[in-house]
């Protein structure tokens, strides 16, 4: 078998690895964009425990299970955990981090219309897992 | 090759038998007995998921845990039992050795998994086949953590010694006649899956030991209350578990070499490129595990770096691919069962392979992660392409192993049905996964799309359900009451080409 | 000889890593408000027209496959192996 001609085997992997690369480039180019934190961003420190988010404001206001934000404005949220892995989710704003005790990760939104959406538990967490869910309220701006 | 069903014997000498065949057959039977047990449960995870609320399981810590024995037991206790039973009927018939390097040992890692899923079934833990620290460490109940612990603890170490003697088997008791570049594919598969085993599974082995001692307070690895660092379980974590998706589903791709140039009755288009594609899948699999954590607040270059290690398998990936399209051009395909389900399992494998592609471009990742885009992503491998190419080259051995043929009308059926199936419950998945819904969650809020694609999910299936019914039932009438198969040439292809129970194999 | 290329393996690692992280690394200027969902969910698009375009090439190359050469085509002709009875 061998010896025959294997040109076309080539072509298909050259295609294959065209395609790769161009899916990386892109997925490069787009993550560093929007991890791009901006420097005025409001920080929101948020803790996941079993089985709730509660969220505490730059001005010191606490919120549990709801979260007011205004349009308009960006945030950075520092996302902790007081007991096991969580994943803080805000789907329809495509935020996701992982809440992992003993560190501090961090997401950056900025939302850009009034509306309720709902916050969710994406990592089990156990029992009550499914039911780890919050309201994001987004606010028209205050000023 | 023993043809066990024509000659009975007492049950006791296959049971007691060191034979590479018949420790073969005790894999078989006893990943089919996983399969169709890890399978009720996907119907009833299903079935819960119909509707929001509880109906049919009732509280979320029996969900839970139904949803880790389903994953750990299709995982270990059916795929990686089943590769095995068909390494250990043919990979000492391909490379023309009388048994496996050492008999003993095969038989003692095939011993070792019954104990194993026994505490897995007893135990029935709650943590996810992932035992995520610190929960598993803090909150998850014992014993039955520990039970798990210690089932996966033991199917480790069969694991490993599977593997040594599958790379002793090939590399020093091939025929002398024989060089490695003339060893069939399915061999070479064993070879690089067992290469994989080799190099990953110890680390695995180390993080169950150290989570062991975390869960007895004596030490605090991932403990995060005592100083560790849940991150670094979910590391070696994956270092295991990224490269045994490839043992996985390498060897179901050596299935498909067999199966594939069989019914085109053609050989393989290039069986170098065939080598050289498994070695460098086994070499790539190893540099994307952290693709699973991208979201544990990993830094944008480390990110990048899995991003662009994740990708390099995808070349490899095609030329398996490329291989098998190019072996059936030109061909004269007969469409008997096991080539229906290999086609089949191709055909997924590019789906799957795709949706892999979208979790690993970083930003993406972001959407689909940790939802039922990634369950369906991966049971569409497991499944679509894993499960496929096992049960075609299952339907292929069947008349080796029985002296008897299955029932090729019920094959067809259940191949139509399956397919349907898969494609129902796991295309409609990614959908969900779109829309949001997390992964391992008993309960959903009443959205209107989350209800519509779950019951689509559970239709699908319960087609599959009654698919493997319909499996179920056809191998147990065949392999008793079937019809008897002309060992010649059990598919009716013509031809004198290898047929693993014959002495002399015409390729070599 | 291999001691000195495990030698330049590693020198070149300990270059590569610190480049790669200055190169890759997302500037320390701040950014102006971007749209996560526009710019994560365009490329979910764009991936996927690129996919399902892909996608429909490898599917109907098989479907046509497994149509014209299965054994009942009306121009199935034997292969040139089946002669020999060897495959």
């Amino acid at each position: 078998m061998g010896g025959h001609s294997n040109w076309p085997e080539w072509i298909y992997i050259g295609i294959v690895i065209a395609l790769m690369t161009w899916v990386g480039a892109e997925a490069w180019n787009v993550e560093r964009l929007v991890e791009h934190i901006p420097a005025d961003a409001e920080v929101i420190k948020v803790t996941g425990q079993q089985w709730f988010w509660s969220f505490e404001h730059e001005d010191g206001t606490k919120e549990i299970g709801e979260l007011h934000v205004e349009a308009g404005k960006a945030y950075k949220f520092e996302i902790y955990s007081k007991d096991v892995n969580h994943s803080f989710n805000i789907h329809d704003y495509v935020v996701l981090m992982d809440a992992v005790p003993g560190r501090v990760n961090t997401v950056w939104f900025a939302p850009d219309k009034a509306g309720e959406h709902d916050i969710q538990c994406r990592e089990y967490c156990g029992l009550i897992h499914y039911n780890m869910r919050g309201k994001l309220i987004v606010e028209e701006p205050s000023s | 090759m023993v043809l066990e069903l024509q000659k009975p014997r007492p049950i006791w000498q296959i049971m007691f038998s060191t034979h590479h065949t018949d420790v073969g057959l005790l894999y078989l039977i006893m990943s089919l007995g996983f399969l169709f047990l890890g399978g009720a449960l996907a119907l009833a995870i299903r079935a819960e998921l119909f509707l929001p609320g509880a109906q049919f399981i009732g509280d979320a810590m029996t969900f839970n845990r139904m949803f880790t024995v389903h994953g750990t037991t299709l995982i270990f206790l059916f795929l990686l039992p089943f590769a095995s039973a068909v390494g250990n009927y043919f990979v000492p018939i391909m490379v023309r050795y009388k048994d496996m390097a050492y008999p003993k040992l095969n038989a003692i890692a095939f011993w070792m998994i019954p104990p194993a899923g026994a505490l897995i079934w007893l135990g029935f833990a709650d943590f996810t086949w992932y035992a995520t620290p610190p929960y598993s460490i803090i909150s998850a109940p014992g014993p039955a953590a520990d039970m798990w612990i210690f089932g996966l603890k033991i199917l480790g170490i069969s694991s490993i010694l599977g593997a040594i003697n599958f790379i002793v088997t090939i590399l020093k008791c091939k025929h002398p006649d024989m060089s490695i570049g003339q060893v069939p594919l399915l061999a070479w598969s064993f070879l690089s899956s067992s290469l994989i085993v080799l190099v990953a599974i110890p680390t695995f082995a180390a993080a169950l030991l150290m989570l062991l001692t975390d869960r007895l307070g004596v030490s605090g690895f991932f403990n995060p209350a005592m100083g560790g660092d849940p991150i670094a379980y979910a590391h070696l974590f994956w270092f295991t578990f990224h490269p045994e998706v490839y043992v996985l589903v390498i060897p179901a791709i050596g299935m498909m070499y067999e199966i594939i140039p069989r019914f085109s009755r053609k050989p393989i288009f290039s069986y170098n490129s065939g080598v050289f594609a498994f070695v460098l899948l086994s070499v790539v699999s190893f540099s994307s595990w952290a693709h699973h954590m991208y979201a544990t607040g990993m830094s944008f270059t480390e990110k990048t770096v899995f991003m662009v290690g994740t990708l390099a398998a995808v070349p490899a990936s095609a030329m398996h691919v490329f291989n098998f399209i190019a072996t059936m051009w030109n061909g004269r395909i007969k469409f008997a069962t096991p080539m229906m389900w290999a086609v089949g399992g191709i055909a997924l494998f590019f789906s799957a392979g795709a949706g892999g592609v979208v979790n690993s471009a970083m930003p993406l990742d972001f959407s689909t992660h940790d939802t039922y885009w990634v369950v369906g992503h991966f049971h569409l491998f497991v499944m679509g392409t894993i499960a496929f190419g096992s049960i075609g080259y299952l339907y292929y051995m069947f008349p080796y192993v029985t002296g008897r043929m299955y029932n090729e009308k019920l094959g067809v059926i259940h191949f139509i049905l399956s397919f349907i199936g898969t494609i129902l419950v796991f295309f409609t998945q990614h959908i969900l996964g779109l829309y949001g819904m997390p992964r391992r969650i008993f309960d959903y809020p009443p959205i209107p799309e989350w209800i519509a694609m779950n019951q689509i999910a559970t239709v699908g299936a319960m087609i599959i359900g009654v698919s493997m019914a319909i499996f179920l039932a056809n191998i147990i009438y065949s392999s008793g009451k079937g019809k008897i198969a002309n060992t010649d040439d059990p598919f009716g292809l013509g031809g004198k080409y290898y047929y693993p129970f014959e002495q002399k194999n015409p390729h070599h | 000889m291999t001691s000195m290329v495990g030698l330049f393996l590693v020198l070149a690692v300990l270059i590569i890593i610190p480049a790669a992280d200055y190169v890759f690394a997302a500037g320390d200027e701040p950014g102006e408000y971007v749209d996560r969902r526009v710019l994560i969910w365009n490329l979910f698009f764009r991936m996927m027209t690129v996919a399902f375009t892909v996608g429909a090439v490898v599917s109907g190359t098989m479907i046509w496959l497994v149509w014209r050469f299965r054994e009942s085509h009306p121009k199935a002709t034997p292969t040139p192996y089946e002669k020999e009875g060897v495959w």
